[in-house]
């Protein structure tokens, strides 16, 4: 019996937070306006969006709501969530000196590297110098801002940064390269088949984590 | 500055809140491997070059990531900033805040300026919501009852517009709504009071890398080159505290300080008090010999500022939130809540206009960046304000002896001016007489004014609390406030409440023996606090399991055998302070868990009624069972996000005040 009391339900008291003041009220309501208008803002962005018309093959599609998900006419009302920040061409100039130098592409869409735009362009540009690979970087940047319309510069910048990863003997760097290089690829050819990938199709887990024992991509055939 | 796994859990919830997992995901990146090069983060987020990019560059733009690009290996490294990351819980406070002082349309700018991260004034200049005095979706009808609330401001900050608004009766609001809003006298007074700042370069550096990159300037100087030794380590760490206030310093208000008054503000003082400024308004629109006085006295303080208010502000500037002085303004509504318990509502008021004195002259609520250790804390006072000061800015409506005890006979006047303001309420055309009577009175009322405003803060300088001191010099009396014991005092109440709650008023005697006398062991405790041993050992064991209390051994011998050893009990309030911080932390994520559950609960619900065809007319398109629900739904979030606020009090006083 006494074993049992122990489990009778007691009467809990329940403490209750006091009622929101006036002041409270109007703080809330201010802090819901702000997030409201982050929320309807270019940026607010989510990693997936779960509808069917996620790639195949992705995470998205995989969680894809069979029942609620499916395309319906109301649809094109539903309140559509970007996956990516808008950064350019919304109507507000950037401050570019403010950012840093690799990222001036992507806020700018007429971005030329080479052009002398104030006097901090002139202060990187020097300090770059010291790197050894300055050179290089420079040119690749020129052809990168030719083929722009082809979209193909992003595996370019890439490849660079990734070159001064190599630089410094990470191991972990260079396999990330490998694999990155696939998926990009993929991104390219609209999602073709491509044999490297059979295996781990969809989770890049192994990759990632470096569960691989460093090889690259040749050893990931043998999954 | 390293988080623990509560703040960054907190942050990492605040910024998915706030502008999606994105940024979340970035963030927590960041925090989890510190600061990172763009290969590296790409590598441990796994997030996609584009996502990457853009989301970095809009995480900067909102100061959510610091970025630093070193001069040896040219590569640029990005580290999160969970400052900028918590202060998105407060920007409700500090909305609320603005629009208390400074009105509807100085909030507005103010929550644009939030939503932009930093924005150039001249980008301001171009946005439709800032261009008329109402926002531009409100319905006519509310926006005409709120109008003379709104109409503060152009008042106060444009002449213009102030004589035509007076004149506005309800069928010339239309017209006072495509009034240009004066954006540049609104940034100047949000200036002048220090709540944004101008954009620096170090601001999106990291407060290390902007040291280093000062401790490296300032070694470089010749002149520091030719010393040596200890003279060395000291100018050097001088210089490099120099430089560095030098780079993160965007302080704007110099220069738009008006007779050590920020602009806009005056105005706002004289009819802080709501009854008196509610009847002015009635007048106004009663009579036409309303607006009369009320422009005569705007002539008598706002023509020396016309000529300085017509300059616009450099289009080019950069602007920014500043929250480091928006904190010391939190801090002040705080102790004039603390003031406002234990005096009356005119000595509170009394205390709010010296601590807004104060504020005006005070950049951030204390030096060093970390809370110093109890007791290792000297006492730093602000600077004093003389009485005469104060008893210009106070409301000269306000009844300032009718809380007090009788003075001295000479003061028969004074009583009759205590009861003016009733009068006032009665006869709106009173008032005329009153402001003849004011001009011949006037060196009298001043002198009387200051002696009680001196009683009143007197009051306010006595324990519990010492709100406020002050110090006798040739020239009269000045009025100081020592923030450092306060702030302690802050804390120490806050503690209290706290033990109060959970564990009941013995426990609270308890911790103030304990806190007043140090170590005692369990004999002495009970000597002092006269509690029931059996009491006594229950409550300090309780206390003891959750923290606030802790148990020293003091053995007698080598063996340290129980009965051979003393057990004194003691409170370490700067390890309990730090406890119950995280513990908030813990308290406030939690809280935002809940409201991402609840929301997903009734996600098919939200997702309704975010729809773009439902969003703006939910009576029209929701059923109203639907509608009940939706109202309950925002009342919960509302409840939620409050207990998330008043935690967020809490952190304030045990981290930022």
């Amino acid at each position: 019996m006494a074993f049992n009391s122990k489990f009778i339900p007691q009467a809990f008291v329940v403490p209750n937070a006091r009622k929101l003041s006036e002041k409270e009220r109007s703080e809330v309501n201010h802090y819901r306006h702000l997030r409201e208008r982050f929320h309807e803002g270019p940026y607010y962005s989510v990693l997936d969006t779960s509808s069917s018309s996620a790639k195949k093959g992705s995470a998205a599609r995989t969680n894809f709501d069979p029942f609620h998900g499916m395309p319906s006419y109301s649809g094109r009302y539903q309140k559509k969530r970007r996956t990516l920040p808008k950064i350019a061409n919304i109507g507000r100039e950037y401050e570019t000196r403010y950012f840093p130098r690799e990222l001036w592409p992507t806020i700018m869409p007429n971005f030329r590297p080479n052009a002398s735009i104030d006097g901090f362009h002139a202060q990187t540009a020097l300090s770059g110098m010291k790197r050894g690979f300055e050179d290089d970087e420079d040119e690749e940047d020129d052809d990168a801002a030719k083929r722009r319309a082809t979209g193909a510069d992003e595996d370019e910048g890439e490849g660079d940064a990734d070159e001064g990863e190599l630089l410094e003997g990470d191991e972990e760097a260079e396999e990330e390269i490998v694999d990155d290089d696939f998926e990009d690829d993929e991104d390219d050819m609209g999602g073709d088949y491509n044999a490297e990938q059979y295996f781990d199709g969809g989770d890049d887990e192994f990759g990632d984590d470096g569960f691989g024992d460093g090889g690259g991509g040749g050893d990931e055939d043998t999954y | 500055m390293t988080m623990s796994q509560y703040a960054a859990e907190l942050c990492a919830l605040l910024i998915e809140d706030q502008f999606g997992d994105l940024f979340a995901r970035i963030f927590t990146t960041l925090q989890r491997y510190e600061r990172l090069p763009l290969p590296r983060l790409k590598f441990y987020s796994r997030l996609t070059e584009r996502q990457l990019h853009h989301g970095l560059a809009a995480m900067i733009q909102h100061h959510l990531v610091f970025h630093f690009t070193s001069l040896e290996d040219g590569n640029t490294y990005y580290a999160a900033n969970p400052q900028a990351a918590y202060y998105l819980i407060r920007s409700g406070k500090i909305i609320h805040l603005v629009e208390s002082r400074l009105g509807e349309y100085a909030a507005r700018v103010m929550e644009t300026i939030l939503y932009l991260g930093h924005v150039p004034i001249k980008h301001l200049e171009t946005l439709p919501d800032l261009r008329y005095l109402a926002p531009p979706a409100a319905a006519n009808g509310v926006v005409k009852e709120e109008e003379p609330g709104e109409e503060q401001e152009p008042q106060e900050l444009d002449m213009e517009a102030g004589k035509e608004t007076n004149g506005a009766n309800g069928d010339h609001a239309e017209e006072v709504l495509q009034k240009p809003a004066p954006l540049h006298s609104t940034l100047k007074a949000l200036a002048s009071h220090g709540y944004i700042i101008r954009v620096k370069d170090a601001h999106f550096q990291s407060p290390e890398d902007n040291y280093i990159e000062a401790h490296k300037a300032a070694s470089n100087r010749s002149d520091i080159k030719m010393l040596k030794g200890k003279r060395l380590t000291e100018e050097l760490l001088q210089k490099t505290e120099e430089i560095l206030r030098e780079r993160t310093d965007g302080d704007l208000s110099e220069g738009l300080m008006v007779n050590g008054l920020p602009r806009g503000v005056k105005r706002k003082i004289a009819n802080g008090v709501p009854e008196s400024a509610s009847k002015w308004r009635q007048t106004d629109h009663n009579g036409t010999n309303g607006n009369h006085a009320d422009d005569d006295e705007e002539n008598d303080w706002s023509e020396d500022e016309d000529g300085l208010d017509n300059i616009p502000m450099e289009p080019s500037l950069v602007l920014r939130v500043n929250y480091e002085k928006l904190d010391v303004a939190l801090r002040n509504a705080r102790f004039v809540d603390m003031a406002r318990d234990d005096a009356a509502p005119a000595t509170a008021e009394v205390y709010e206009t010296l601590l807004r004195r104060i504020e005006y002259v005070t950049k951030r609520c204390r030096d060093t960046t970390e809370i110093p250790r109890e007791g290792e804390e000297g006492e730093q006072f602000s600077i004093p304000i003389e009485t005469y000061k104060i008893v210009s800015d106070v409301d000269p409506h306000l009844d300032l002896s009718g809380c007090m005890g009788p003075l001295n006979p000479a003061s028969a006047s004074v009583n009759r001016r205590g009861k003016r303001p009733l009068e006032n309420g009665v006869n709106g055309d009173n008032h005329y007489d009153d402001n003849e009577e004011e001009d011949n009175a006037d060196d009298d009322d001043d002198v009387s004014r200051a002696y009680e405003i001196n009683q009143h803060l007197q009051l306010l300088e006595q324990a519990p609390h010492n709100l406020a001191s002050h110090v006798r010099l040739s020239d009269g009396i000045k009025w100081r406030v020592g923030f450092r014991g306060l702030a302690r005092k802050l804390r120490h109440l806050e503690l209290e409440r706290l033990v109060e709650m959970r564990y009941g008023d013995v426990a609270l005697r308890v911790l103030r023996v304990l806190h007043a006398k140090g170590k005692l062991d369990e004999k002495r405790l009970q000597e002092i606090s006269l509690l029931p041993f059996k009491d006594l050992r229950q409550t300090l064991a309780s206390m003891q399991a959750g923290g606030f209390v802790d148990l020293q051994e003091v053995p007698k011998d080598a063996q340290r055998q129980p009965s051979k050893t003393i057990f004194l009990w003691y409170f370490d309030p700067d390890r309990v302070c730090s406890s119950v911080l995280e513990d908030t932390y813990k308290a406030m994520s939690r809280t935002l868990q809940r409201i991402k559950f609840e929301r997903n609960l009734r996600r098919d619900f939200l997702d309704k009624t975010e729809r773009s065809d439902v969003k703006g007319n939910e009576e029209r398109w929701l059923s109203e069972g639907e509608l009940e629900q939706l109202q309950r739904w925002r009342n919960m979030e509302a409840i939620l996000l409050g207990v998330v606020s008043r935690l967020d009090d809490m952190v304030a006083v045990f981290r930022d005040f």
